[in-house]
């Protein structure tokens, strides 16, 4: 116990954060479980107005600041140092300051579900003035802001610890060039972070001045602007979307190299466009606030629409790396197909609402719950359990049972979009987002009780995936060093690997070293 | 380093032009070219530090033809492995901003205890 309190071990501290996001995810699912219930009738009143505020806020919230983003900061804390062959990271120390911030952070923002009035019930994204009311809302909404705030710090020291491993400890002959997809995608990733952060950190600590030092930013009562937290608060939440897709389509491209047998595709065109999603995502983020009135919608929407190029970039390369492979189905790589149909769906729905005429019509509806879960569960979440099926032996020493995988990658992806279709029709029938209930319209009814359908499968896949993780963990059948076949340094390590990593290093001459080492030896890929 | 150079340098070129266009079309909102000012910056701050205090930097994993024996012997550094600082930390300052809110007592001793982790946890790094 003591052990794992007070380790500064890279491996140890990512397998924290895997565990601490994967118990944040159980809670964040099962408060979007609660949503679907409330709505999956018209005119149901299974919870009042005031607990489903809290529930969406706080699933939401969670999912992104504890769940999606953190997770793959925990799988980079894991990797980068295996894949660039670096004993641990830069400073130990810091990483695993990030960690408790981080954790210490996300029990807070829950512990707002004990006390008097409830946790914070103003959405995600936070919005002041409403976030300022200080009657009926209380405590719950300064325990979020405090966490917040905790899990920022974290992020950016985290980002920071990053990049200085990243530049200074690769092993010999690892050059920038011959880094793995991942660990380039988790440079771009922490320059985001380090961009974005701070201006989360500083606007919540405004809307803390505000709620109790007698400040006015935000009040417009009293001369406050509401448009600046908006503003600052989505400088911040646009690059967060990337700081959550960008590792996972580094996940992506892995697995599908390895299961292609195949290198990657365009490798500089993989690199260049990850920075160039990056930097034209930091120049997009008024696109959330088209119908203000108060925005340059020409200069966002432009920018917006720039992103899908670099974006198609990675499609081409990710479908040019299958091309002729041998493509071996295992889960993961099932998962990432998956991957790669939601994601389109969520990038061309995201291509429609970068256009301001259209936004207009979907703003605050059900298109946009649509649309950006298309994104962040279709793509992120899919990655992420991509990810976990395919480190799993590399983190745990276990592989995770493909049988059992198969069947849950097929309930997900079935359950996930019997989920969120209808949402999108709904929402251009006029269903409005963040609202407790609805008449009984159109085809309301029937497109939400599909949605809760879809919602009871997705349960059903997930608990199926726990039961898997269990079943294989007490079978505990030994794996491998490169159970897979990747191409990679952290395959030529033992599973798990030693605590400095390699007992000695292998020579690096290519981006493929583990590949390399086959040939020597005569070992076929497929 | 020069790699590292060339894409810090590159995204502080991009937050230039992206700052100007934006001050061209939307020049009635100053919040957006303050935000991407200081985006670029600090990208050019970091470039420009590598370029002049790192530029005798020689790194192992710079050089391709490098290989492990060639670098075998070198000195990485020790890394530590335990510390019970960084939990500390976390905790104290949670107790700081908590205390800050509803209790002075508490904030202060959780500032108090921040101010001794961080510096018993720097006493620390520079021994390891
Ligand atoms: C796994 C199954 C999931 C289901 C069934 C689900 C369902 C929902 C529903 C019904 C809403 C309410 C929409 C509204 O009233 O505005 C919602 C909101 C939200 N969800 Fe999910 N969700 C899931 C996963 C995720 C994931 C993986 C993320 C990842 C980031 C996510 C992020 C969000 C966000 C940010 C909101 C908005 C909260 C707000 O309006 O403040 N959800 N979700
Ligand atoms: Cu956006």
């Amino acid at each position: 116990m003591i052990e794992w309190l007070t380790t500064t071990n890279h491996k140890k501290i990512g397998t924290m954060y895997i565990v601490a996001t994967l118990a944040f995810f159980i809670v964040a699912g099962a408060l979007a479980g609660m949503i679907r219930l409330q709505l999956s009738h018209p005119n149901n009143t299974i919870v009042g107005t005031h607990e489903y505020n809290q529930i969406f806020t706080m699933h939401g919230t969670a999912m992104i600041f504890l769940v999606i983003a953190p997770f793959a900061i925990g799988l980079a804390n894991f990797l980068i140092p295996l894949q660039i062959g670096a004993p641990d990271m830069a400073f130990p120390r810091l990483n695993a300051t990030g960690l408790w911030l981080f954790v210490v952070g996300g029990l807070t923002v829950f512990a707002g579900f004990a006390t008097y009035g409830g946790a914070a019930a103003a959405g995600w994204s936070n919005y002041a003035p409403l976030s300022e009311i200080t009657i009926g809302t209380g405590a719950g909404e300064d325990l979020y802001l405090i966490g917040l705030t905790l899990t920022g710090i974290s992020n950016i020291l985290t980002a920071v610890n990053f990049i200085v491993t990243i530049v200074c400890y690769r092993a010999p002959g690892m050059t920038f060039w011959r880094m793995p997809i991942f660990t380039w995608e988790m440079v771009a990733t922490s320059i985001l972070i380090l961009m974005a952060f701070p201006a989360l950190t500083a606007v919540m600590a405004m809307v803390l001045i505000d709620r109790h030092m007698g400040g006015h930013f935000f009040d417009p009562a009293s001369g406050g602007n509401p448009i600046l937290y908006q503003h600052l608060f989505w400088f911040f939440g646009h690059p967060e979307v990337y700081i959550m897709i960008l590792p996972y389509f580094g996940v992506v491209a892995e697995i599908i190299a390895t299961f292609s047998r195949k290198p990657v595709f365009g490798y500089v065109g993989m690199v260049l466009s990850a920075f160039a999603i990056a930097g034209l995502s930091l120049g997009v983020w008024a696109h959330h606030m088209f119908t203000t009135g108060a925005v340059s919608n020409p200069f966002f929407s432009g920018i917006s629409f720039l992103i899908a190029i670099p974006t198609g970039v990675k499609f081409v390369n990710w479908i040019g790396t299958m091309w002729k492979g041998s493509i071996e189905f295992s889960t993961a790589m099932l998962l990432c197909i998956g991957f790669l149909l939601n994601f389109l769906l969520g990038g061309i729905t995201g291509v429609m609402i970068a256009s301001p005429p259209l936004d207009y019509m979907a703003h605050d509806s059900y298109f946009i719950v649509q649309h950006f879960h298309y994104t962040l569960g279709g793509g992120s979440l899919f990655a992420l359990f991509a990810a976990l099926f395919f480190y799993f032996p590399k983190i745990f020493g276990v592989k995770l049972d493909e049988r059992l995988g198969k069947w849950f990658a097929a309930l997900f992806f079935l359950g996930f979009n019997v989920t969120f279709i209808p949402m999108g029709f709904a929402g251009l029938e006029g269903m409005a987002r963040r609202v407790s209930t609805y008449p009984d319209v159109a085809h309301l009814a029937l497109l939400n009780g599909l949605s809760s359908i879809g919602t009871a499968i997705i349960a059903i896949s997930v608990i199926l995936f726990f039961i898997n993780v269990v079943i294989s963990c007490l079978k505990r059948e030994p794996v491998g060093d490169n159970p897979w076949g990747g191409y990679s340094l952290e395959w030529l390590t033992s599973s798990p690997p030693p605590e400095f990593n390699f007992h000695e290093l292998p020579p690096i001459r290519s981006k493929l070293p583990a590949w390399d080492l086959m040939e020597e030896r005569g070992i076929s890929r497929v | 380093m020069k790699t590292f150079v060339a894409f810090f340098a590159g995204s502080a070129i991009f937050g230039v032009v992206t700052g100007v266009a934006y001050w061209l079309i939307a020049h009635e909102e100053a919040t957006g070219t303050v935000l991407l000012g200081c985006m670029a910056a600090a990208l050019a701050f970091t470039a420009a530090y590598a370029v002049i205090a790192e530029k005798n930097a020689d790194l192992p994993g710079d050089d391709p033809q490098e290989t492990p024996e060639r670098a075998a012997g070198e000195a990485l550094g020790i890394f530590t492995t335990h510390s019970a600082w960084p939990i500390l930390v976390a905790i104290s300052s949670l107790a700081m901003l908590v205390g800050m809110l509803w209790s002075p007592l508490i904030g202060f001793s959780g500032l108090a205890a921040l101010l001794l982790c961080l510096w018993r946890l720097g006493a620390e790094s520079a021994r390891v």
